[in-house]
């Protein structure tokens, strides 16, 4: 059994719910000496893609700690609301894993009307999930590549994720999956694949200058990491082998580990997780379908394995409304895993290793109610 | 092979001619019948762009026409005909527009083609780009951020949260030179929007 993290007042493990919060052990708490001060980065600078900060506490090179501070909370009500209206909210808290929230909401509601989708369903899920992981790994490598400032790659990556935002456009109509899946229908129709050249960009690991930066860079040994920081650091998790409701046994799927966990570790995963994802695409067919969703009440959990870990929601449905929502994002684990392996790193090291983990602080941060 | 040549090998990658996407795209009534828009972006039979956010509640009475979506140019200053420079600043997005915007810089798209360039500064600013529904601790961040700029400047809303609140809150309390719809704007609109910003073209 493994920790997957905090879902409303229970603590989701990969065999279900257990009570109460998540058990983690505790973190040493860097204290600074005589010579050290606070240092803040953020919330709006040049290099950040998002809104956030951090209360760095150092001597001038070496980081001692790090602080996260919130200042993007946006709060989302959807107690009481249809399930319509709700569906628009979870598909906009994080629209880069637009796919993965609306598919784990979606599943959620599914499993708590006791109703299971047809296979054309579950098929274009999994299309939308390795579509939508293969494009936020392509962004994950690009914004390394330009931290390093290496500016040829960076271009070729960025050029790459456009590429899939277009094959995602053609197949699903909008270019990050909103409106390509809604209660009781999949509206995807044909899949086109992105050409993208995985051997380029292996070649990024031929650059010395390059690995240096995050080699050694943010180790992650924690048995409670989640997605491609776990399995960068050996650990073999992943949600699609343990959910049952998307049927990735059935296309061959193997999980990819590495052993150092550290950034570069992250990269590697992330860099053969594109290979295997273009893979699986290529035995997965794209239709259209809907099916009946009932009129019941019912309790239920939906989680994926969005490209940054698992994402689950869980959903209290009744008279076709919702009457309780709570979400575990990834990006909330992913940011304590983070900040637990940056001291003991230097300042040059902060942005290879944020941008190593794919965090997005719009579903770090986000309040529903 | 050496990047750098390789990047020459694959010749030129940006386009004139950008490929049509369905949604976000401008919307037009090909049914009649009532619809239960969640946003108010359908009154007395008038689409407004400002408020939609392109959810499909509306198909097929509404149904999307291809055609890019119009941002509202209220303000342009020719003095930034050579040189643009911008400073994004996220008040409160899903992560949408922040990526759309990044995608102005693809190759595809290549925005120094058109004198357009990011600095991360707003001393250094002509344009604050605004992103995202307001939230309370960026309040002060977006005001620090305007102030610091020099004159002359604009303001350029992106993306309908921005615009309008689109379904998720309010917008930022800041009048708009340059109004970009969508949810999140395509790099194309926002590349059409920032060139007549810069030039009044």
């Amino acid at each position: 059994m493994r920790i997957i993290g905090d879902l409303g007042s229970h603590c989701l493990t990969s065999e279900g719910l257990v009570e109460g919060p998540c058990k983690y052990s505790h973190p040493t708490i860097g204290e600074g000496g005589y010579g050290s001060f606070s240092f803040l980065y953020g919330p709006s600078a040049g290099g950040l893609l998002e809104s956030v900060a951090f209360d760095i506490l150092t001597y001038g090179e070496s980081i001692e700690d790090v602080r996260a501070l919130s200042y993007k909370t946006r709060h989302i009500k959807v107690g009481g609301l249809p399930l319509r209206d709700v569906l628009f909210k979870v598909e906009r808290i994080n629209v880069p894993f637009a796919a993965s929230h609306t598919i784990a909401f979606l599943t959620a509601v599914e499993n708590a009307l006791g109703v299971s989708p047809p296979e054309e369903v579950v098929e274009s899920r999994i299309a939308q999930l390795e579509l939508e992981r293969i494009r936020n790994n392509l962004l994950v490598i690009q914004r390394l590549a330009e931290a390093a400032s290496f500016l040829v790659p960076t271009y070729r990556l960025l050029y790459y994720v456009e590429e899939v935002n277009r094959a995602i456009s053609r197949s699903c109509g909008h270019r990050y999956f909103l409106g390509a899946n809604y209660l009781g229908e999949s509206r995807c129709q044909g899949l086109h694949l992105p050409r993208i050249d995985v051997e380029e960009l292996r070649d990024l690991l031929s650059n010395r200058i390059f690995i240096d930066r995050l080699q050694g860079n943010g180790v992650v040994k924690e048995d409670w990491a989640i997605g491609p920081a776990a399995r960068a650091a050996g650990f073999s998790y992943d949600a699609r082998l343990e959910v049952p409701e998307l049927k990735y046994r059935d296309h061959g799927f193997k999980i990819v580990t590495e052993s150092k966990g550290d950034a570069f570790s992250r990269m590697l995963v992330r860099l053969e997780e594109i290979e295997v994802s273009l893979k699986i695409l290529e035995g997965v067919e794209v239709k259209p379908r809907r099916f009946e969703l009932p009129l019941r009440e019912g309790r239920g959990i939906g989680r994926v394995e969005s490209p940054s870990g698992d994402l689950a929601y869980m959903v209290q449905v009744e008279q076709g409304s919702i009457k309780e929502l709570h979400l575990l994002p990834p990006s909330r684990i992913n940011i304590l895993l983070f900040l637990r392996s940056m001291p003991e790193n230097i300042f040059t090291d902060f942005p290879f290793n944020w941008e190593s983990f794919g965090i997005w602080i719009s579903e770090a941060e986000v309040s529903i109610s | 092979m050496n990047w750098f040549l390789r990047g020459i090998r694959r010749g030129i990658l940006t386009e004139k001619e950008f490929p049509q996407v369905q949604w976000p795209s401008e919307l037009h009534r090909s049914k009649e019948g009532e619809v239960k828009c969640p946003t108010d972006a359908l009154k007395e039979d008038r689409w407004d762009p400002n408020r939609c956010i392109f959810c499909r509640a509306c198909e097929p009475i509404l149904s999307p026409t291809g055609r890019s979506v119009q941002a509202q140019v209220k303000r342009s200053e020719p003095s930034f005909r050579r040189s643009f420079y911008l400073y994004p600043i996220d008040v409160g997005t899903c992560g949408g527009c922040n990526l759309e915007f990044r995608l102005i810089a693809s190759p595809q798209h290549d925005m120094t083609r058109f004198g357009i360039f990011l600095t991360n500064t707003p001393r250094h600013a002509d344009a604050l780009v605004v992103m995202g529904v307001m939230t309370p601790k960026m309040e002060e961040v977006l005001r620090r951020a305007y102030d610091a700029m020099p004159e002359p400047k604009l303001v350029i809303l992106l993306g309908v949260c921005a615009v309008s609140g689109g379904i998720l809150g309010m917008p930022p309390d800041i009048r708009g030179d340059v109004v970009i719809p969508g949810c999140p704007p395509t790099p194309e609109s926002i590349l059409r929007a920032l060139v007549e910003a810069k030039s009044g073209e």
